[in-house]
């Protein structure tokens, strides 16, 4: 299944692959959990911020196809 | 012990007064609005002879206090109508706080109305008045060079200066404080002080601190001790260690924009084509690769180092930041994608002395008429300096979002209390909207920001698109920020004390070693109480009542894209937010 993944801040560097901006493709196995994604990808052991389709998710969610996942690390402003 | 000076702008005098004992325990925004209560009538003008205008440090200004250089200038707001204390970053807070100046107090308003004054405080203590008359239409760059100009070699001083806007009266004019470096570019930008400012015939406040100590504590091993604890927690929380230093307060946009609560085009979507291009990690490149700086403090003391510059092409610094609150109000408010422009929209507002996120949100309203289309920064750039060249549509348009809206025949006008909406959609960020709504300040992020728990996961988890639960939180962090204010702690301490219990043991263990007062975490928020008390009898007496906490209409009425929320908190739970004022009012004796 295709799901968007979005990566900010000090995260940004964490994608496997090239491309434009803060988000890639990525093509992942039905069943396929956030924290697989995390682990997948090598995110730093740390609090993070996560959302799937712009709201709150848990990592233990599993991801569907079509969705979009995104990752912050802890930020804040103002 | 902390004096006041009191500056009569009628006879011109200046005269040191000593701090009442009831306000021992008083500093920054507790001090502003304890005095604006006291001495403005409520009905009074706010550009007229009656208003005061208050500028204060924090209870612990002047001190080695890490992020405690906050300043408060407080009056009765020319835009809302009510009381303001309007918050800035800038060096001035120190060098006043190292002089034992608790606040500089200007009443009256000079006969000559065309007389412009200066007024100097040298590192001795003495102050006077003088003429500045052809300062006339300078906008606060000028003034900083001219102070430059006449300071001796080697002086350190700070600048407080009223651009153009503010001399003009108008209604979204800011007062600019002069950073470490000396630029003009720290901003107590909300609430039309600028006018007030001009309305006393005052162009500039310059604080020279040279060679001055920080003031003794009672305590010197204890301060020292509780300074070490609270430093380490602002640099530990990754927040305020890490995100704040490394991205600035702009990292905000790509966040908001994926919650769906960053306000687009007029407050019509909730989130940004745009938002990457305007985004903390591409502000951070563009810097970057211009020269800029991308991290310092905008006074002594700050250890988070949020602050940057933002260079042009050719390498040339432009202007500060610009900051989230700005980019948003110039961006995606406005359908803009260039942060060239919302530079220049941002250098115009800081040289002339506006308020940008009032004039973001007056622009996204003006965009919203027709009259021009969103997206075009370069429209945006022509009408912001409309104000200054006496052409329409500027008449209108310095007086901010709902002078504008009602002008050009805008349904959706975003305000509360007269003041504009900042960078957050309360439909989608729920506890923002009733900070909103209450704030005794009008619409303010910073009265109590919600974001951080309804977004951003700091201080516990709140869901952001439910009204359950807001109220208790908007309600605790609006006592919180007042405390902080009156501290004149930087606002982004807010988020390690949410998170690290010996980061706010350790204020009111600084506060206590500083003063020799007893302090605890009750008397913090008392502290907290008794200022939002005077803010909110103030201004029930000015004439606002629970008509005036609410959110506009369409707020409730017109569902936010992507989420298709509405605002749902009820009015009479906003109509609960304050429901500790009689009882504090009571022990502080005032009605």
């Amino acid at each position: 299944m295709i799901v968007d993944v979005a990566l900010f801040a000090s995260l940004s560097g964490f994608h496997t692959h090239e491309g434009q901006g803060h988000t890639r493709q990525y093509d992942l196995a039905s069943g396929t959990t956030i924290a697989d994604v995390i682990s997948l990808l090598g995110l730093p052991d740390q609090p993070r911020i996560v959302f799937v389709g712009g709201i709150h998710a848990e990592e233990t969610s599993e991801l569907h196809a079509g969705e979009r996942l995104a990752i912050f690390p802890p930020v804040a402003g103002g | 012990m902390r004096h006041s000076l009191r500056v009569n702008m009628s006879d011109l005098s200046v005269v040191r007064e000593e701090l009442p004992a009831k306000w021992a325990r008083y500093g920054g925004r507790a001090l502003t609005s304890a005095i604006v209560f006291t001495e403005v009538p409520p009905q009074a003008d706010p550009l007229g002879p009656e208003n005061v205008l208050v500028v204060a440090p924090g209870l612990l200004g002047g001190t080695n206090t890490p992020n405690g250089g906050r300043l408060s200038i407080g009056a009765k707001s020319p835009l809302t109508g009510g009381i303001k204390e309007s918050n800035s970053g800038g060096q001035a807070a120190n060098a006043l706080g190292r002089l034992g100046i608790a606040a500089v107090i200007f009443t009256g308003k000079p006969v000559d109305p065309h007389a412009y004054y200066m007024l100097t405080i040298e590192a001795d203590g003495s102050a006077v008045l003088s003429r500045v008359d052809e300062w006339a239409g300078a906008g606060n760059y000028e003034v900083a060079d001219a102070v430059k100009a006449m300071r001796p070699e080697g002086d350190r001083y700070s600048t407080i200066t009223n651009g153009p806007a503010g001399e003009a009266g108008l209604k979204a004019s800011g007062i600019a404080v002069s950073d470490m470096k000396g630029y003009p570019n720290r901003f107590a930008g909300r609430g039309g002080l600028g006018a007030v400012m001009g309305s006393k015939g005052l162009k500039a406040i310059v604080v020279s601190d040279k060679g001055v100590a920080t003031p003794a504590h009672a305590d010197k091993e204890a301060f020292s001790a509780a300074v070490k604890t609270f430093s380490a927690a602002l640099r530990e929380h990754p927040v305020s260690g890490q995100g704040l230093p490394t991205y600035g307060t702009n990292v905000l946009t790509n966040i908001l924009n994926e919650a769906g609560g960053l306000p687009t085009r007029n407050f019509s979507e909730g989130s940004f084509e745009g938002a990457e291009a305007t985004s903390g990690e591409r502000q951070r490149e563009i810097t970057l690769e211009r020269g800029g700086d991308v991290s310092h403090g905008c006074h002594t003391g700050c250890v988070i180092k949020c602050s940057r510059y933002w260079n042009d092409k050719d390498g040339n610094y432009v202007t500060k930041g610009p900051e989230y609150e700005t980019i948003w109000a110039f961006g995606a408010d406005c359908g803009v994608d260039d942060l060239d422009d919302i530079a220049e929209l941002d250098r115009i507002c800081g040289d002339m002395g506006l308020d940008t996120i009032e004039m973001g949100a007056t622009i996204g309203v003006y965009m919203d008429s027709g009259a021009i289309p969103f997206g075009d920064g370069k429209a945006a750039i022509a009408t912001l300096n409309s104000i200054f060249d006496g052409s329409e549509p500027g008449k209108v348009l310095g007086d901010g979002a709902e002078a504008t809206g009602l002008a050009f025949n805008v349904a959706r006008i975003p305000v509360v209390k007269h003041q504009a909406l900042p960078a957050y959609d309360p439909r989608s960020v729920q506890g923002m909207g009733v900070t909103y709504a209450t704030s005794t300040m009008g619409a303010d992020h910073t009265a109590g920001y919600t974001v951080a728990t309804n977004i951003l996961k700091v201080g516990g988890d709140v869901d952001p698109l439910k009204p359950e639960g807001q109220v208790e939180l908007s309600r605790n962090l609006q006592i919180a920020t007042a405390m902080l204010d009156a501290f004149g702690l930087c606002i982004f301490v807010a988020f390690p004390i949410l998170d690290i219990p010996e980061a706010f043991t350790a204020i009111h263990e600084m506060a206590q070693a500083h003063t020799g007062d007893t302090w605890d975490v009750d008397a913090l928020l008392q502290l907290g109480k008794e200022t939002l008390a005077y803010e909110k009898l103030f201004n029930d007496a000015a004439g606002m009542g629970a008509k005036d906490d609410r959110l506009p209409e369409f707020f409730k009425t017109d569902a936010l894209p992507p989420h298709k929320v509405v605002f749902e908190v009820s009015d009479a739970d906003l109509d609960s937010v304050y429901d500790f004022v009689p009882e504090v009012a009571k022990t502080l004796g005032i009605s």
